[in-house]
């Protein structure tokens, strides 16, 4: 078998150009599809997991702050807006839902502790069901006026790992805080959010001259709604925004379905771009190898007449084949691999951090799928030009070599 | 030995052989001669499990080899014939000693120390040495033949069959080929030969192909394009 692998080496290097050129148009193939797969099946992850993440079904959020509450929702950008806090009752009334909190969003500022800006969010400790879900270390007291729970990269940068950021004091609006607890990472806003009670929120913007006019302890700024066991959110949404008029209500699916539509759109014609590599490449390294067989049939008639049997061409010219469109899907996957990984930014430039990637096994899964296709190729490509030339007698083929 | 009964063969409704009966004796030395086109390289690829007969059969050493199953035939074609064909036919993606040591890949087993020394003497008895790196184009025409009959005794086959392998040869080349075929011959190598060299007739057995019909080369001289009697010998 060494010497069979042996020869499909040297005949690949024979016409090198027209090798990598076949090489090439499995690699561009593979490449997209494996990128287009990854990115496809990191969205489905983002959606399937956009509720659990959020800690809610549904956030209800002034009508006329609609962009701007989401945008803070998802990436913790600076935002301040404000409704009615009578509205929550409102909404606790509506017919599907379990149970509401809500916040008070503070301005963000610059905080010295912090390599990025952070926001203040004020919630309520004992009602809460959105970020209780995500503390690190769970304690049984609740949280203090002079303490906070903070997002996993507010000051992970600056401690190194999240647990030291634990017991760590901070200055906020002239005030010292403790740390009380951290939040595990979730891709959303949060990460970037610093959380204080409801009471010190309204009381800091009491007391800072950041805030000329305080925000009143009958305003917030989001409702976090959850709905009754069985009940589709989107429905419970559509009877928010009928029966109260003044919000807005999103479910976590229609929030993460919005910021992700960007890069679906790019999932969209990396396939396509897929299809038409994975077809050019079928027609292009179909014929050529076909030529290439049909250029060589005397030296296979050779091959015939110096001993080797039918199978042993069959398998020569197949494992050529093999060799080349696995070549093409190996380095193509590494290269969708790459583009993936390095393009990472890009992407989350797209949509925030909100983007879910697939775990390892799906990556693993991807690639492997994405190299048995290749071979396969190469298997079911190889085969007619095989048959030919096996199916040939020897003299025949050395003859029509000629 | 080697022996060829009725043997019939027809291209396109032409008869190339008709009702050849043959008889080559181990050791031999036959040289077989004819007008182009006239069917020798058919019969020796028949012969030689290359072609399969229209009608007939050939024998060598008592098996039939167009009854063999394909995998057999393939092995007598690798271990009991060595072919030299009218044509280039080094494999150009090979250096020289991989040509030459290439039969015994086919036959199921990676060369050993023991074949590349034979290799070597085998490259040393046709005249090409100290070049077993060499690509085929960096030889000669001459060069390239003396490496493919080097590559036919690599198997150390009984019988060896030469298709017109001085055909494009200057005439001291030839003359060196042809040489080296008889010192095959002397090693106790049956040795079929198609040539135009009518030069070489007397250095064996002469046939030649007439009318689809092998007969002995003075006989056909005699008969003159009859056709008088099957080629029986």
């Amino acid at each position: 078998m060494r010497q069979i692998f042996y020869l499909v080496r040297q005949n690949l290097k024979r016409k090198p150009f027209r090798t990598w050129l076949m090489i090439g148009g499995i690699f561009l193939a593979c490449a997209t599809l494996f990128t287009a797969a990854i990115l496809s099946k990191g969205i489905q992850y983002t959606l399937q997991t956009a509720g659990e993440r959020l800690g809610a079904d549904i956030v209800a959020v002034p009508a006329d702050a609609r962009e701007e509450a989401l945008s803070a929702l998802i990436s913790g950008s600076p935002s301040t807006f404000y409704m009615p806090l009578s509205l929550e009752e409102k909404v606790r009334k509506t017919r599907g839902v379990q149970q509401t909190c809500a916040q008070v969003y503070l301005r963000s500022l610059d905080a010295a502790c912090c390599v990025v800006q952070v926001a203040l969010v004020g919630f309520d400790p004992e009602r809460d069901f959105t970020i209780n879900p995500w503390v690190l270390q769970k304690t049984a007291e609740p949280l203090q006026n002079n303490q906070l729970i903070v997002g996993a990269k507010v000051i992970s940068a600056v401690v190194g790992t999240p647990a030291k950021a634990i017991g760590q004091r901070l200055m906020f609006m002239g005030k010292p805080f403790t740390v009380a607890t951290i939040l595990e990472p979730t891709g959303l806003g949060t990460d970037y959010t610093v959380f204080l009670t409801m009471d010190m929120a309204y009381r800091m913007t009491e007391e800072s001259p950041l805030y000329p006019v305080p925000v009143k302890r009958d305003q917030i700024s989001t409702i976090l709604v959850k709905v009754d066991a069985g009940t589709d959110p989107a429905l419970v949404a559509q009877s928010i925004e009928q029966n109260i008029p003044e919000l807005k209500a999103v479910t976590a699916n229609q929030l993460t379905r919005s910021f992700s539509r960007q890069l679906q759109n790019l999932v969209d014609a990396l396939f396509v771009a897929g299809g038409i590599f994975s077809l050019l490449a079928l027609i292009l390294a179909g014929n050529l190898f076909a030529l290439s067989v049909r250029q060589r049939m005397r030296e296979l008639g050779l091959f015939r007449a110096m001993g080797a049997g039918r199978s042993l061409v069959f398998k020569l010219i197949v494992l050529e084949a093999v060799c080349i469109a696995g070549i093409g899907g190996f380095f193509g996957i590494l290269a969708g691999f790459a583009a993936v990984y390095f393009g990472k930014d890009i992407i989350t430039d797209m949509i925030g951090n909100l983007y879910m990637w697939p775990d390892t096994g799906y990556f693993l899964q991807t690639a492997l799928t994405g190299m048995a296709a290749s071979l396969l190729a190469g298997i079911l490509g190889g085969l007619y030009p095989a048959c030919r030339i096996s199916g040939c007698e020897p003299y025949e083929a050395i003859r029509r070599g000629e | 030995m080697i022996r060829v009964e009725t043997l019939s063969k027809q291209y396109k409704g032409v008869d190339v052989l008709n009702r050849i009966n043959w008889r080559v004796e181990d050791g031999a030395f036959v040289i077989v001669t004819g007008r182009s086109g006239g069917g020798k390289t058919t019969l020796l690829s028949i012969v030689g499990g290359l072609t399969r007969p229209g009608e007939g059969k050939v024998f060598i050493d008592d098996a039939d080899i167009w009854q063999l199953p394909e995998p057999e035939l393939a092995t007598l074609r690798n271990r009991k014939l060595g072919f030299v064909f009218q044509f280039p036919s080094l494999i150009p993606t090979l250096h020289v000693l991989d040509n030459v040591l290439l039969p015994i890949a086919f036959s199921g087993r990676n060369p050993n120390v023991e074949d590349r020394e034979f290799a070597g003497s085998l490259l040393e008895m046709v005249g090409v040495t100290g070049k077993d790196d060499y690509s085929p184009s960096q030889l000669s025409g001459g060069q390239q033949r003396r490496v493919a009959i080097a590559r036919a005794m690599i198997n150390r086959p009984s019988i060896m069959l030469a298709d017109e392998p001085t055909g494009d040869l200057d005439e001291k080349t030839e003359e060196e080929i042809m040489r080296l075929f008889q010192r095959i011959n002397g090693q106790g190598t049956t040795v079929i030969m198609v040539t135009h060299a009518l030069g070489y007739v007397k250095s064996g057995l002469a046939y030649t192909l007439k009318n689809s019909r092998l007969m002995p080369y003075e006989e056909s001289e005699v008969a003159s394009g009859s056709c008088a009697g099957e080629g029986e010998l």
